[in-house]
């Protein structure tokens, strides 16, 4: 399996994440560019109001997803650092759910990399958002990973 | 007592929605050995037929890889039964 540098961070944290401390962390004087998703808490869903959001996972399962998400990115662009941080718990909105930051030498590559990482994390890490609305509560649709589609249980 | 069909000790786990309908986070069991992942799904929607209307939604891990249904379990391993995921 491919490994990634050192350098990179990924986390699954319980307190409110901070983007300057992730963008810092990327930064380096060999890059140019830094390309962030800041993903964070709307205040309606499917047009009913959210009170707040709860996030849980599989903590290794998600945290080994990340990394891989993380050497997919190495291989394929030509980037320096990522700092890829998922928060867990109750979020109200406005809250940072997610953050990804990638540093590169040159822009194409960061924002390239940054897209496909954030679009694989909600494809294929398994992490769970609840939404609670002010007349109950309902876990999010969420995407059935493109895991072992050879098979169906049977039925 | 000697079996002809020896069984195997797992652990599964349990979360999201599913964990919710069973209330489970976590349990240790035991299945034959040579059962599929698909088997050992049964086997739960059968004690919480509650579960039945999410299968076609499921995806399994095995060891924290997502593995397909006709997977052949193995002693020791962390199952879980995954709905879609929806992090971001």
């Amino acid at each position: 399996m491919p490994t990634t540098p050192e350098s990179d961070l990924y986390e699954l944290v319980r307190p409110a994440i901070d983007p300057a401390t992730l963008v810092r962390h990327v930064r380096a004087g060999q890059d140019g560019a830094i390309v962030t998703f800041d993903g964070f808490v709307r205040d309606e869903s499917h047009g009913r109001a959210t009170k707040y959001l709860e996030y849980e996972a599989y903590e290794s399962m998600a945290l080994a997803k990340m990394r891989e998400i993380g050497a997919q990115i190495h291989e394929k662009f030509a980037i320096h650092r990522v700092a890829m941080v998922h928060r867990l718990g109750r979020l109200e909105i406005g809250e940072t759910s997610v953050f990804v930051a990638v540093s590169a030498p040159h822009r194409a590559a960061a924002f390239d990399a940054c897209r496909f990482a954030i679009d694989l994390l909600k494809r294929t890490v398994p992490i769970w958002k609840k939404e609670y609305f002010q007349d109950g509560a309902i876990w999010a649709d969420g995407e059935i990973p493109p895991a072992a589609p050879k098979t169906k249980p049977a039925s | 007592m000697p079996s002809v069909f020896p069984s195997v000790r797992v652990k599964i786990l349990f979360f999201g929605r599913v964990r919710e309908l069973t209330g489970l986070t976590e349990e240790n069991g035991e299945i034959s050995e040579g059962a599929t992942l698909a088997d050992l799904l049964e086997r739960y929607i059968q004690r919480y037929p509650q579960l039945a209307g999410f299968r076609a939604s499921l995806v399994a891990s095995r060891n924290q890889e997502f593995a397909a249904w006709d997977t052949r379990i193995a002693g020791g391993d962390e199952i879980a039964f995954l709905p879609p995921v929806s992090g971001g």
